[in-house]
């Protein structure tokens, strides 16, 4: 019997343990699914194996062990993305006081147990870009996190060194003169130069070493022919100095390697020219963030092909006032978009919780002219773009990971409400949808 | 008495050197209380009077510029009223949908408008054969949005003071004498919809001064000179460096003021306690800000105390005094708020049948997103029709200009906004804003 009862209880841990494992498949059944990447389709039938996306369309084939989701006369979207948000971290501790220190990483500020996340969540957004403030002109590495929950920073992350943030012409206290202007573009400019020398001398180290290397490969051989007389070089090679490691170079190295793109903060257009320029001169892959007067240079950033983070689309979600939005326009993100820039929309918020509003910032910049389509990629795959991540999430395509929001009407609707979302499969907010 | 023309000349300078534009409007609303005190000096004693003959001389000058000023002023300016009436034309406008407010929504109707009012709304009214024909037949006309809380165009620069920095009891003290209409700020707000506002001096003074309700654009834009006392009994109007320092002593300076204020006869003058008589006696209204749950009680108590008649004005927390408030609200501007329970604290506390109005404490949020607070409230539970009621008809009676402003009836301004959608919808753009008939802004216009 006592055998028996056992053998009964590991049937049951048996399959207890597969149906946890997220090994099923998954079928969502959804009146229009908005993907993003293409058309929307109606009556659409999305299959998730693995927590990722295995096929989308309307002739889809559900296996028979697949649990199915119906969302039929719903909507059915990508997880939004907020391309400036505060969440999991605290402002007040974004900013080091060295002026430069790309060096430092945002995933070293990240607190896994804000709970502020479950609101955002509960609003659709299931990923979010934090970056280091703007005090500091090099002020470190951005992360993408997934709002999926989880202890450690590494659980959650998607994609680190997502950027280098910089920032120019950014006030502290609202108070800003022109010479300190001058001084962040040339303190950063420096940094770039010194960064280069740095490269310069690190590349110089390993071909001598290389050489050295060589050398001393080939003084081996001959000392294996040592029977044969010891004529020939008789200085043996000497090896090389390795230069001193300097941790802030080696993350700007990375951004003149075109590795990690450079994230530059800027809000006056004085500012944004400087910033293109500065990209230029160093060759590095260039983001602009905020872009408060970016409406004023749209071609010359669009004739660049540079991404657009535009934040925030209404200055209502910052403490105002700030000398920085003095000239902000709520048609920035339309005109740009417009003019060929490619922009993601930020929502810039006093806090963490702030990062709810993203759909709302979408749709206001709808209100104030911007494309209906555009301003829902600019909110989804259009910051996984700049951001580096589209291979992962942004839209619904197949491969791409399981993060997928479901709505009772589209995204931009006052009435629409989120009933369900889903991170890499698994739901992690509303239950399961009648 | 020295104190009482002490702030009115400080409240002068106020108006005179605070900002350039401003100057003109901040110098007749000066000039004339100026006059008014000067006027009510008879009981001085002799000596005094003496004594204050010399100062009195020069002021007299003063004032004899001022009248000089207003003299030119109203003769521009009624030449300038002469020109916007000439402006002004009758107009008929086709809506694919007109929100009353307070008659439901028309659908295909027409407003007409004349001689800034509005004169008929329905399905078909008589059209008169001068007006000018406006198609909006795929657009939402609305009334003008009521902003029941705003600080805007009260300096030149955004980082100008809205506060009296000196003393923390100024009822006497006009914010109209600050306000600047052809401000920057106030124009560029008039692409949001707003079209009235209720300006108002700062938080951080206990009594900081009287309100005042404008329009923001056109000849006829005052619409009260006073419209109650601001107070502040939020941790704002505690300061470090000057009384009062404390909670208890921010309440004890309010009773103290207002016990003043019962007790005031008519022997002496004195600006300050005849403002707060008249709040003591109810005939003037009172704005109370206060965010959490002891200052909501704290107002509450005062409110019972002398009986006054108020409004709150903030109520960032406190759901367990939403019963207790008993009072019309002004809600914290929605944007600047990011937690659920904030954003959903609006709905609760309609309802408890407890009126409410939304603010932009411009520049502290953008006009624009009075809107928007009201759009967020209904995401957050808000019924659709409160929500567009507290942009409108509920904030004129709360401010109490419901007679003129507030719905889209026969015989109120034509203050209206065109809308692209429906109005609690996001997307809707502003496309054409009227106020009293004339069209103020217009989308891809000037």
């Amino acid at each position: 019997v006592v055998i028996r009862s056992i053998f009964v209880l590991f049937l049951l841990s048996f399959c207890i343990l597969a149906s946890a494992s997220g090994a099923e498949n998954i079928a969502i059944r959804a009146g229009t699914v908005l993907t993003i990447s293409g058309d929307s389709i109606e009556n659409g039938i999305i299959l998730i194996e693995d927590g990722k996306i295995k096929a989308i369309g309307q002739d889809v084939n559900i296996p028979e062990d697949a649990r199915v989701i119906d969302a039929s006369g719903k909507f059915a979207m990508p997880g939004l993305i907020d391309a400036c948000s505060l969440l999991y971290v605290i402002e007040g501790e974004l900013n080091e006081s060295r002026s430069i220190a790309p060096e430092l990483n945002i995933l070293d500020a990240v607190d896994p147990f804000i709970d502020e996340y479950e609101e955002v969540l509960a609003q659709g957004v299931t990923s979010v870009y934090v970056a280091p403030g703007s005090r500091s002109l090099l002020g470190g590495r951005g992360a993408v996190l997934k709002l999926k929950g989880g202890k450690t920073p590494a659980e959650m992350l998607l994609k680190g060194d997502v950027a280098v943030k910089a920032a120019i012409g950014v006030s502290s206290n609202n108070q800003s003169s022109s010479l300190t202007r001058l001084e962040h573009y040339a303190s950063i400019r420096e940094a770039f130069i010194e960064a280069q020398a740095y490269m310069q001398q690190k590349r110089k180290y390993e071909q001598e070493l290389a050489e050295y290397e060589k050398k001393k490969k080939e003084e081996e051989e001959k000392k294996k022919d040592e029977e044969k007389k010891d004529e020939g070089n008789k200085e043996k090679p000497k090896r090389p100095t390795k230069p001193k490691s300097n941790p802030t170079y080696e993350i700007l190295i990375k951004v003149l390697a075109k590795e990690i793109p450079l994230q530059i903060e800027a809000h006056r257009v004085d500012d944004i020219l400087n910033a293109l320029r500065l990209a230029d001169e160093f060759g590095t892959r260039l983001i602009l963030d905020k872009c408060t007067e970016g409406y004023m240079a749209a071609d010359e950033i669009a004739r660049r092909k540079v991404p657009v983070i535009v934040s925030p689309v209404s200055v209502s979600h910052t403490d105002m006032p700030k000398l920085e939005y003095r000239n902000h326009n709520a048609q920035n993100a339309a005109i740009l978009s417009k003019g060929g820039v490619k922009v993601a929309l930020g929502v810039s918020g006093r806090d963490g919780a702030s990062s709810k509003f993203a759909a709302l910032a979408a749709a206001m910049a709808v209100a104030n002219g911007m494309d209906r389509d555009t301003a829902l990629r600019s909110i989804t795959l259009t910051p996984a773009e700049i951001l580096g991540v589209a291979h992962r999430i942004g839209s619904l395509e197949a491969g791409k990971d399981a993060d997928i929001v479901i709505l009772n009407g589209h995204p931009f609707d006052t009435s629409a409400r989120v009933e369900m979302v889903l991170i890499e499969g698994k739901t992690v907010y509303g239950s399961e949808l009648k | 008495m020295q104190f009482s023309s002490d702030s009115a000349d400080r409240q002068f300078c106020r108006g005179r050197f605070s900002h350039a534009n401003g100057a003109l409007f901040g110098a007749i609303s000066s000039a004339k209380h100026y006059n008014y005190i000067s006027l009510r000096r008879p009981n001085l004693p002799i000596l005094e009077n003496i004594q204050n003959l010399a100062i009195n001389q020069v002021r007299v000058r003063e004032v004899k510029l001022k009248i000089f000023l207003i003299v030119i002023l109203s003769v521009s300016f009624s030449c300038h009223q002469l020109r916007a009436a000439d402006k002004q034309q009758d107009l008929a406008i086709r809506a694919g949908k007109i929100w009353t407010v307070t008659d439901g929504v028309i659908a295909d109707g027409v407003i007409i408008i004349k001689d800034g009012k509005i004169d008929a709304v329905g399905k078909d009214p008589r059209i008169p054969g001068k007006a000018r024909a406006l198609d909006m037949q795929d657009k939402s006309v609305m009334p003008g949005l009521i902003d029941a809380h705003s600080h805007l165009g009260l300096s030149l620069d955004i980082f100008g003071e809205i506060d009296e920095t000196v003393l923390p009891v100024t009822p006497d003290m006009r914010i109209l004498d600050a306000f600047n209409p052809l401000c920057h700020d106030v124009k560029k707000a008039l692409s949001s919809g707003v079209t009235t506002m209720l300006i108002a001096p700062g938080h951080r003074n206990p009594i900081a001064g009287q309100a005042a309700i404008v329009k923001l654009h056109g000849g006829d834009w005052l619409l009260k000179r006073s419209a109650g006392v601001k107070f502040s009994v939020g941790n704002e109007a505690l300061m470090s460096d000057r009384e009062p320092t404390s909670r208890s002593g921010l309440m004890s300076l309010i009773r103290e003021e207002l016990d003043n204020g019962k007790e005031y006869g008519r022997s002496e003058f004195d600006p300050r306690r005849e403002v707060l008589k008249s709040v003591v006696e109810g005939k003037m209204p009172v704005y109370i800000y206060c965010n959490t749950l002891d200052e909501i009680t704290a107002a509450r108590e005062i409110i019972d105390e002398y009986n006054l008649k108020a409004v709150l004005v903030g109520v960032r927390e406190g759901d367990e005094a939403v019963q207790a408030i008993n009072c019309p609200v002004i809600y914290m501007p929605l944007l600047s708020l990011s937690r659920d329970k904030d954003l959903k604290r609006v709905s609760a506390i309609a309802d408890v049948g407890i009126k409410l109005a939304f603010a932009s404490f411009a520049p502290g949020t953008d006009p624009y997103d009075l809107r928007t607070s009201a759009i967020i409230a209904v995401k957050y539970g808000l019924d659709p029709e409160v929500a567009l009621k507290s942009l409108t008809i509920n904030a004129a009676e709360i401010l109490g200009i419901h007679q003129r402003v507030g719905s889209i009836e026969k015989g109120k301004d034509a203050d209206l906004v065109i809308l692209s959608g429906d109005p609690l919808e996001l997307t809707s753009g502003v496309e054409m804003v009227i106020i009293n008939g004339e069209i103020v802004y217009q989308r891809g216009g000037q």
